[in-house]
């Protein structure tokens, strides 16, 4: 090899080596390594405070707040469970609704027992359309009424005063019976949504069953209802009777002062 | 090699000035010196750890501490206030001591005996209508018709009178035999009603309104039951106006016709 050969080996080893002393003394010098090299950074030591404090506010801070709270939801728990809605009541009460639906089916079997007792075919006829307990059974009532009391006289037989009584009672008198028919009707509908609710009943939940007493409620202010319609039709009738007494008192009083003026006129041609 | 590097060091150390020197010194100095970064890195972690202390301490903790004290608060409320074991213990005592209280009182009233016949027949009749005894309704015609008598015969009463007759009696025992169906079915509803209140005794707050639901369906029954009876007394009630009514159209007519009669006899004396 010549001189000026072995000058540029030189210098470009000479190069590189200065390369890569500087490249070293940067990879050196960067931070991270810097505190790797150094044994025990400051910023471990503030990490480790950090995170304790951190670790100590989570015990005091958030965990036993926690830690109460669930206590809290347990106890409530346990006390909802044992007092306010304890498995044992509330299968009692389903049981007892079980038990119910045999007594109210037994009632309802009773009022359906035949208790009808007329001996004569017309009489009957009546009977049997006022027990039916169907209101379709109504211009049935209409006709066999007409059979067995008979219609308004005609108009030589009484005066009109008297007719229009007469009607006029009839009328109420069918009414009343038309009522009784539809009363009873309701009333076995009212019996077998009872029923129907015992039922559900057997199978509610604390939370559930004030859903059927309001539906029950609303049963019962229906049922309520019918009973005073009904209640008004007996008004009706003693009032139709009371208005019939007095009529025939003033039909008498008006025969009697009938009667005394024609005596008086006999009487009187009579003595001429 | 070696002593070729300790020659290029001696060489490097001539070759740079004593200026060159000192800005060598000072460039690897700057480069050792903690950078800015690395300062700021510190205060990064500690304002993140006291973003973090300052967090657990003020929205969590203070969150977590209310909510401590709400859920004691509605622990304690609901256990003192709402559903307080001792009012309940209490409560379901006071309904054993009216029951004990009332349930003999009213036994006692409701044995009591309102027959009142004192012949054999009407007593035999009376005893057997107060019975509450749905089977006996059978025997009820037989009684009714021992005590007023059967309907008249045909030729004793005219047909009309005898259907008049027939309804009345028909209604008076239908009547009758629906009061001992109503009887009957008054002591199932005070069993129900005895059940109800055993029941009341040991219900919890939960269950009661279930209790409370069974009630008012029982109440629901005894209403339709009450309604039958009132359908009963209408029945009655209209039979006696019709009755009246038919009286007296027959009336009229009795008299129409004896008004004709004398008008005969008076134009052929």
């Amino acid at each position: 090899m010549n001189r000026p050969t072995l000058s540029r080996l030189w210098k470009f080893v000479r190069n590189a080596g200065a390369t890569i002393c500087g490249v070293a003394i940067l990879v050196a010098l960067l931070p991270s390594k810097a505190r790797s090299q150094l044994g025990l950074d400051p910023c471990c030591a503030m990490m480790s405070v950090g995170l304790n404090s951190i670790s100590g506010l989570l015990r005091s801070v958030v965990a036993q707040p926690l830690g109460s709270i669930q206590q809290n939801q347990q106890q409530s728990a346990n006390f909802e469970q044992k007092v306010v809605f304890p498995m044992t009541a509330i299968s009692q009460a389903r049981n007892m609704a079980v038990q119910f639906e045999g007594q109210f089916v037994q009632m309802r079997q009773l009022f359906q027992l035949p208790i009808s007792s007329a001996t004569l075919r017309t009489p009957q006829l009546l009977e049997q359309s006022l027990l039916s307990g169907n209101p379709g059974a109504m211009p049935q009532i209409t006709s066999n009424y007409s059979a067995l009391y008979g219609t308004v006289m005609p108009p030589a037989n009484a005066p009109q005063s008297v007719r229009n009584m007469v009607d006029m009672t009839d009328a109420e008198a069918q009414a009343a019976m038309k009522k009784a028919v539809e009363t009873d009707a309701l009333a076995n509908l009212e019996l077998q949504a009872a029923e129907q609710i015992n039922q559900q009943l057997q199978t509610a939940a604390p939370g559930s069953s004030p859903i059927l007493e309001a539906e029950t409620a609303a049963w019962l202010v229906r049922a309520n209802a019918y009973t005073q319609s009904a209640m008004a039709e007996l008004v009706r009738v003693r009032s139709i009777e009371l208005a019939n007494s007095s009529g025939q008192l003033k039909f008498s009083a008006s025969h009697a002062a009938t009667l005394q003026t024609t005596g008086n006129q006999v009487l009187q041609q009579g003595v001429q | 090699m070696r002593m070729k590097t300790l020659e290029f060091l001696r060489n490097f150390q001539h070759r740079l000035s004593r200026s060159r020197r000192w800005l060598f010194v000072a460039v690897i100095t700057l480069c050792l010196i903690p950078s800015t970064t690395r300062a700021d890195g510190i205060g990064d972690i500690l304002s993140l750890f006291h973003t973090i202390t300052s967090t657990l301490q003020g929205p969590i903790g203070g969150a977590l501490s209310e909510m401590r004290k709400v859920s004691a608060a509605v622990n304690n409320f609901r256990q003192e206030i709402i559903w307080p074991l001792a009012l309940i213990n209490r409560t379901r005592s006071f309904v054993s001591a009216t029951r004990a209280h009332y349930t003999g009182l009213m036994s006692q009233i409701e044995g009591l005996k309102n027959n009142s016949a004192t012949l054999a027949l009407p007593m035999q009749l009376e005893s057997m209508f107060r019975g509450a005894q749905s089977g006996s309704i059978g025997q009820i015609p037989s009684l009714y018709t021992q005590v007023y008598e059967p309907v008249a015969l045909a030729g004793i009463a005219q047909p009309m009178q005898r259907n008049l007759m027939d309804i009345d009696d028909a209604m008076a025992m239908d009547s009758l035999k629906t009061s001992m169906v109503s009887d009957q079915t008054t002591q199932g509803m005070l069993t129900l009603a005895d059940s109800l209140e055993q029941q009341a005794m040991s219900t919890a707050p939960g269950s009661a309104s279930m209790v409370t639901a069974q009630a008012r369906v029982a109440d629901l029954v005894t209403q339709a039951q009450l309604a039958k009876m009132l359908a009963a007394q209408l029945r009655q009630e209209a039979t006696k106006l019709a009755h009246q009514n038919a009286t007296l159209k027959h009336s009229a007519t009795t008299a129409q016709n004896l008004f004709k009669q004398i008008q005969q006899v008076l134009a052929h004396p």
